[in-house]
């Protein structure tokens, strides 16, 4: 048979089949060369292909950061998601163009280079030196190995220096540098007249029509936001700790379960005579203080008051001028040497001498407390509050639970939630997207769940949320009563209007005013021809910024043209506060012009250098941009955040 | 082909190899010596980019010094030119000499290192660049016909619009024609000029009578 089978296999057939089985063989993982099937990608850059999950991973880093940076301000509801990841997006492209384009131009950078720049990075240094392990380490958890780090790492450094050759080279020309500080440094002498608001409102009503006129005109700013009232149940392990009830049974068991806890060990009340020994004393010197100490117990001995002689010869400045008296101590407090003394010794019985690390001590117990028990009665009210806040603790982890999975079961009412679980519904006031509740309503993350589609589109339960985390304190919301966005109906806006429109009406007046006034000034020239009675403001010669001058006034005063000599320029500008201006421009005097500074090139060339290098590099990647071959991928925005 | 017994196939097989096994054995050592010779050449190029990368940051070291020396900078931008002008960094190198030599108030050198900029430049983006400077450079010295020319052969790219449109404003404005000028100038300003504020300030500032 199987001369049978060798003699099949060199037919046709054979080769058919084996043809038919190479098939696979032959294009296995080929799709992952096409791009058929294989990650999903969400832009193409001159054909380097950038990874949706790479995306994924920066706009998620991206709102982190804005998490840190915002703190408690941050809101997950006011971030659009679209605009971040097409942000995200924009910066992984240029960046991706950057790099491909330093490789095509052939940018490289040395070895060593490479090298240095590892060796400085504070990242990888431990104790101030580059530790290998530690860079290694590093790597590791990026998931990356050394050589694909340096191989990255030489892109960066090459795409640093395409920059720098950018932004580096930029100059300043004499002239540009001489206008710059002509122009910033200049000064302009005006002087100005204000016309006061005030003195231009009348009392002339304002008649229905131009109310109406001016509430259809402007409806956007009488809008009231859209709000929802909510019906919520509030789990508050604070509340629960209130409502326990703990028996006194209980407690007696925790008490006798945690003896230890309330043992009070024995103390007793010591006073001592410390006669001091240096710590490198002669032996000599050593016996004449042991001399000495032996000297002052048989004065006590005989009589002398332990408390006087403590006072006159004790060297421990502590406890000295109180008679030597050291309060209650437990055992262990002191050092070993007088501990074992102080707490083997008879009450009101006097020590030898006792040689410990500062010196020669007499010692004398003059009170003994034993050890004892605190009784239950004392400890209590401690043991209670104990007891209650764990289980109320407990309490709310078993509510919280159940409460989560019976409103998300029966997700569109309150009620048997409530009910299974004994707490009220509670209802709130209106509330916006920007707040307006208090407490747990105000939190950013109950907001949001309010307004979110679930929720208010739907109908539905929320979620439970629990706003701060350490904080037990947990809620479940519906909505119960929603009022869109609305203009304000006219009646009740209507004042608001009148007033406007009066304030609006005296700028108007005070302007005209300002305007033939500064008519009768390009005739006359000078303000004492115009109306000597006019209040004048001369701050002279003065800069861009000068602070004593109104905004409005230096804005209008260097827009104006310069006066020729022996003529003036005039303008008028409305004020912040509504009043009117007039300005009169007298003189223009151009900055002074200083190429350098002690041989230093002018600080205002490394302004404008700045300036311009960095908008090259801009301009330079746009550039590319505009030349490169790039393709967006349409994404439906997973959001699995 | 069928063989009936496998003496005749390893006669076959023998024969095939006398006729073609030198093609075979020269091929593999061809190919061989093909690859060898391609990672040999490769990597030769790695060290040439990687020599002038270093050349070139010696240069930028120097060009960006408080007060550059000329004559040193002008010396290695010759070295960057010479050995390694195969590689980007001639164009780069004559950019960075060109603000090292305007610095040091060698104006002509300074014009003549941007126009190698611009013809040395590895990516039309640079060349823009240095145009650019180049232009404003030939304003300053009051060459306005020169600039001018300069900024109608370059300004071809939207991304640097707002810059030469900058640069045509200032020649307008030193020409007299203050209406060109506050036209050149309102232009730069909406296509993203790096300095528009000053350029309000220009406009501002340019006599009424526009």
């Amino acid at each position: 048979m199987l001369q049978t089978i060798r003699d099949r296999a060199q037919g046709w057939i054979a080769w058919v089949i084996v043809i038919l089985i190479s098939i696979p063989f032959a294009l296995w993982g080929i799709q992952s060369y096409l791009g058929v099937g294989g990650e999903p990608i969400a832009a193409t850059v001159n054909g380097v292909e950038l990874p949706a999950r790479e995306l994924d991973r920066r706009v998620q880093q991206a709102r982190t950061e804005l998490r840190q940076r915002l703190g408690a301000a941050y809101d997950p509801a006011e971030i659009d998601d679209k605009a971040l990841r097409d942000e995200v997006l924009e910066d992984m492209i240029r960046e991706t163009l950057l790099l491909d384009e330093v490789r095509r131009l052939g940018l490289r950078v040395s070895n060593q280079d490479v090298q240095i720049q590892i060796l400085l990075d504070p990242a990888f240094q431990k104790d101030g030196r580059f530790d290998k392990e530690t860079y290694e380490r590093l790597l590791q958890y990026q998931g990356m190995s050394p050589a694909m780090y340096e191989a990255q790492l030489r892109q960066r450094l090459a795409a640093g220096q395409l920059a720098r050759a950018i932004s580096a080279s930029a100059l300043a020309t004499s002239d540009e540098l001489e206008q710059y500080q002509r122009l910033i440094g200049q000064q302009r002498e005006l002087s100005y007249s204000t016309l006061a608001l005030s003195d231009y409102q009348t009392d002339a009503s304002v008649d229905d029509a131009e109310i109406t006129a001016f509430y259809e005109a402007n409806s956007d700013s009488f809008r009231s936001p859209e709000q929802v009232k909510l019906d919520y149940l509030l789990l508050d392990s604070t509340d629960l700790a209130a409502a326990t009830e703990v028996t006194e049974e209980d407690l007696r068991n925790v008490y006798a379960a945690e003896q230890a806890r309330f043992a009070q060990p024995e103390r007793r009340e010591v006073r001592h005579i410390l006669l001091k020994v240096p710590e490198d004393a002669e032996q000599s010197d050593v016996d004449a203080v042991a001399e000495k100490i032996k000297g002052i117990r048989e004065r006590i001995l005989a009589g002398e008051s332990f408390d006087a002689l403590a006072k006159e010869v004790s060297e421990d400045p502590g406890s000295a001028s109180k008679g030597g008296s050291l309060g209650m101590i437990e055992s262990g407090i002191m050092v070993p040497a007088f501990d074992q003394v102080a707490f083997a010794a008879e009450p009101g019985k006097l020590s030898e001498p006792v040689r410990t690390q500062f010196g020669y001590h007499l010692i004398e117990v003059t009170k003994v407390v034993p050890a004892q028990i605190k009784p239950f009665e004392e400890v209590e009210d401690e043991l209670r509050a104990g007891a209650a806040k764990q289980g109320a603790d407990r309490l709310y982890y078993d509510l919280g639970e159940r409460l989560a999975n019976i409103s998300y079961e029966s997700s569109d009412s309150l009620e048997p939630a409530a009910e299974e679980l004994g707490l009220s519904i509670q209802h709130s006031d209106w509330i916006g997207r920007d707040g307006g509740g208090d407490g747990i309503l105000a939190q950013p993350k109950v907001i949001a769940a309010a307004f979110s589609d679930d929720v208010l589109g739907q109908g539905l339960n929320s979620d439970l949320i629990e706003p701060e985390r350490d904080r037990l304190q947990a809620i479940v919301l519906r909505v119960a009563e929603h009022r869109e966005a609305s203009v304000k109906p006219l009646a009740e806006v209507r004042d608001e209007i009148v007033a406007q429109i009066k304030q609006q009406r005296a700028k108007e007046a005070a302007k005209t005013a300002a305007e033939s006034l500064a008519e009768q000034l390009r005739q006359s020239k000078e303000w004492a021809t115009v109306d000597p009675e006019l209040e004048i403001t001369s701050p002279g010669l003065v800069g861009r910024n000068a602070p004593e001058v109104p905004r409005g006034v230096l804005d209008v005063a260097f827009k104006l043209a310069a006066p020729s000599d022996g003529s003036i320029s005039v303008g008028t500008a409305t004020l912040d506060n509504g009043d009117a201006a007039v300005v009169r421009l007298s003189r223009v005097q151009d900055g002074e012009v200083k190429p350098s500074e002690d041989g230093r090139p002018a600080t205002e060339v490394y302004i404008l250098t700045q300036l311009m290098g960095r908008q090259l590099s801009d301009d330079m990647l746009q550039d590319m941009e505009s030349r490169a071959d790039i393709e967006r991928m349409n994404m439906g925005g997973e959001d699995g955040l | 082909m069928t063989y009936e017994t496998d003496e005749e196939k390893v006669e076959a097989l023998k024969k095939w190899w006398k006729e073609n096994g030198l093609s075979v054995v020269g091929g593999v050592v061809l190919g061989l010596g093909a690859i060898y010779g391609w990672r040999l050449w490769t990597g030769h190029q790695e060290s040439v980019a990687a020599q002038a990368s270093s050349a070139f940051e010696q240069l930028a070291t120097n060009a960006s010094a408080g007060s550059p020396q000329p004559d040193a900078i002008a010396k290695q931008l010759q070295l960057l030119e010479s050995e390694f002008g195969s590689t980007p960094y001639p164009g780069l190198g004559a950019l960075m000499a060109a603000k090292a030599m305007y610095q040091a108030g060698k104006t002509s050198e300074a014009t003549a290192a941007l126009q190698k900029a611009i013809s040395d430049a590895p990516d039309p983006a640079l060349a823009r660049i240095a145009a650019l400077r180049l232009a404003r450079i030939q304003l300053a010295e009051g060459e306005l016909d020169a600039a001018e020319k300069t900024v109608r052969e370059h300004d071809i790219s939207a991304a640097f619009a707002g810059e030469f449109a900058a640069v045509r404003g200032d020649i307008a404005a030193k020409r007299g024609d203050l209406s060109a000028a506050r036209a050149a100038y309102e232009e730069a300003i909406e296509k993203g000029s790096a300095l528009s504020q000053l350029l309000r300030l220009k406009i501002d500032n340019l006599p009424a009578a526009g």
